[in-house]
């Protein structure tokens, strides 16, 4: 290629990283840099077969879903009812149980939401998502 | 197909259809809410209208989430009418920017959803962190800090902060470098596990209190602290 | 100008023709740059949605190419440093196009990102036969160009 291309591809190259990096500085507290933000907990429901009794299952869902069915066991909470949840779910934990938020299907989003306010707000480690959520446990568990 | 499963794959395969010959034309397919510290929920009106030829029917309007309901006020939409969906989103104990989905179908196009988007962005008054401090068995009952950030220059002056257990001693200190608060927490029993809530009341707004919540766990195999 | 005569004309019309092309191909690139640029937070999630590079990788280029694509696009509508906007818009739209074939193939489900949100409306076949479209005007550009001598990166730069 002639040389002068490759000038040009290199100066707009370089040219695009001004604006970028100044963009990402501007976002550098809203972006998350080594990891996805929320999908990097998900488990299998195989994977939590593993930890036995150790798994806390956490129900995102809204409370008139939980109250028709939910995984034995299971403690509720979800954004509409946020700190009183919370309390009853922090007696229940300790620091060796695992933390495994579900919500109604693959699509929803509330398990992740749930999660990452357990990870940040309430500063617990080993907090997941179930992939595939209550739809997917019910079906392993007619 | 029944219609759950409809929405099911319209929600995979709404980039999978085209979009020739709408019949419902949008005043907008997006909304912007910013609710006050006050409110309770907030509302969308999406306005829509019949610019065809023939009448349209709304099969159904589903929101993405349990905190959305949609409502609509008449299912038949004859040619030239106009008329709207109104998103209710209920803010519970959200904050942030929040975003949900709402999926209209209608007999015009039994294949396309049309997917109305509403954006919340809910403010929030204090910024609790962390929102639970824990002595494990091997700690020792020293004090834990923990952080509370007024956010967005609301004027906050004072904290009050109870505890629903009285061994735990709270003290509230006014943070200069965060403009916020910092309540230092230090439990005064050992021997029993404690599982304690603490209340956080800022004294704004007057109209509209809301109570924040700390919680704070001491197992009983923590020790004091020597003397 | 003092070209006559029909051949004079012909060639005229070329280059309007040219420029044409390169302003809406340019557009285009600008259109969809600006749509992700918005929101670079949302594309880093569509970008790892294809899951083709690791999620820090991702976040960096959702961040970067964006301004790529505008930078190029500008460069294209106002005729400056063109022959290497022209090799970066075809570079990328080969990418583009890879990526949603790859997708597909993979059964992702492509909200690709390409438009931002306004693409969720577009289906596969539909990106595909825009992307090729744009990518066949580029290639188009790229052998009807003039001698990329003309342009300097100097005055690309005021651009």
């Amino acid at each position: 290629m002639h040389s002068s291309v490759v000038r040009q591809i290199l100066l707009l190259l370089g040219l695009a990283f001004l604006p970028a990096i100044g963009q990402a500085v501007y976002y550098r507290n809203a972006a998350t840099w080594s990891a996805p933000p929320v999908d990097s907990a998900l488990v299998t429901l195989s994977e939590t077969k593993g930890w036995g009794d150790a798994v806390l299952w956490v129900d995102a869902r809204p409370e008139e879903e939980f109250a028709r069915a939910h995984v034995p066991g299971a403690l509720l909470l979800n954004e509409d009812d946020w700190d009183a949840r919370l309390r009853t779910l922090l007696t229940a934990w300790a620091p060796e149980r695992k933390l495994v938020v579900y919500c109604s299907a693959k699509s929803c989003s509330a398990s992740h939401a749930v999660a990452e306010r357990l990870r940040h707000e309430a500063g617990l480690e080993n907090v997941y998502v179930l992939e595939g959520g209550w739809e997917e446990w019910k079906g392993r568990n007619p | 197909m029944n219609a759950r499963l409809i929405l099911a794959v319209s929600f995979l395969a709404c980039s999978l259809a085209g979009t020739a010959g709408a019949a419902l034309t949008w005043e907008s397919k997006a909304a912007d809410l910013h609710p006050s510290l006050a409110d309770k929920t907030t509302a969308a009106h999406f306005k829509y209208k019949n610019t065809g030829e023939k009448p349209v029917k709304i099969t159904s309007v589903h929101a993405s989430c349990g905190c959305t309901t949609a409502a609509l006020a008449k299912d038949l939409v004859a040619p030239g009418e106009s008329g709207e969906i109104t998103a209710t989103f209920t803010i519970g104990d959200r904050y942030g920017v929040q975003t949900k989905t709402i999926t209209v179908m209608t007999d015009a196009e039994p294949t396309q959803a049309t997917v109305l988007k509403l954006t919340a962005t809910i403010p929030r008054l204090l910024e609790i962190a962390p929102a639970f401090v824990y002595w494990s068995a091997n700690d020792t009952l020293e004090p834990k800090t923990i952080t509370v950030k007024v956010q967005d220059d609301y004027p906050v002056t004072k904290l009050n902060v109870t505890s629903t257990d009285k061994s735990l001693a709270t003290k509230v200190e006014p943070d200069s470098e965060t403009k916020g608060f910092k309540i230092v927490v230090t439990p005064q029993e050992a021997g029993r596990p404690i599982n304690a809530a603490l209340k956080i009341e800022p004294d704004y707004p007057k109209d509209a209190p809301k109570t924040f919540y700390a919680n704070v766990r001491v197992d009983s195999r923590a020790k004091k602290p020597p003397q | 100008m003092n070209r006559s005569g029909t051949s004079g004309e012909a060639f005229h019309r070329g280059v309007l023709v040219r420029r044409g092309l390169a302003l809406l191909a340019g557009a285009v690139f600008v259109y969809a740059g600006i749509l992700k640029v918005r929101d670079p937070l949302q594309f880093a999630l569509d970008v790892n949605n294809y899951h083709l590079v690791s999620w820090p990788i991702g976040v960096r280029l959702a961040f970067y190419l964006p301004w790529l694509e505008i930078l190029a696009g500008l460069a294209l509508i106002f005729y400056r440093a063109f022959s290497g906007a022209l090799a970066i818009t075809g570079a990328l739209m080969l990418g583009f196009i890879g990526a949603t074939i790859w997708a597909e193939a993979q059964g992702i489900n492509v909200d690709c990102g390409c438009f931002g949100a306004a693409g969720s409306n577009l289906s596969f076949s539909w990106h595909l036969v825009l992307n090729l479209s744009i990518l066949l005007v580029l290639l188009f550009l790229w052998f009807t160009r003039a001698k990329p001598d003309e342009i300097t990166p100097a005055r690309a730069a005021s651009a």
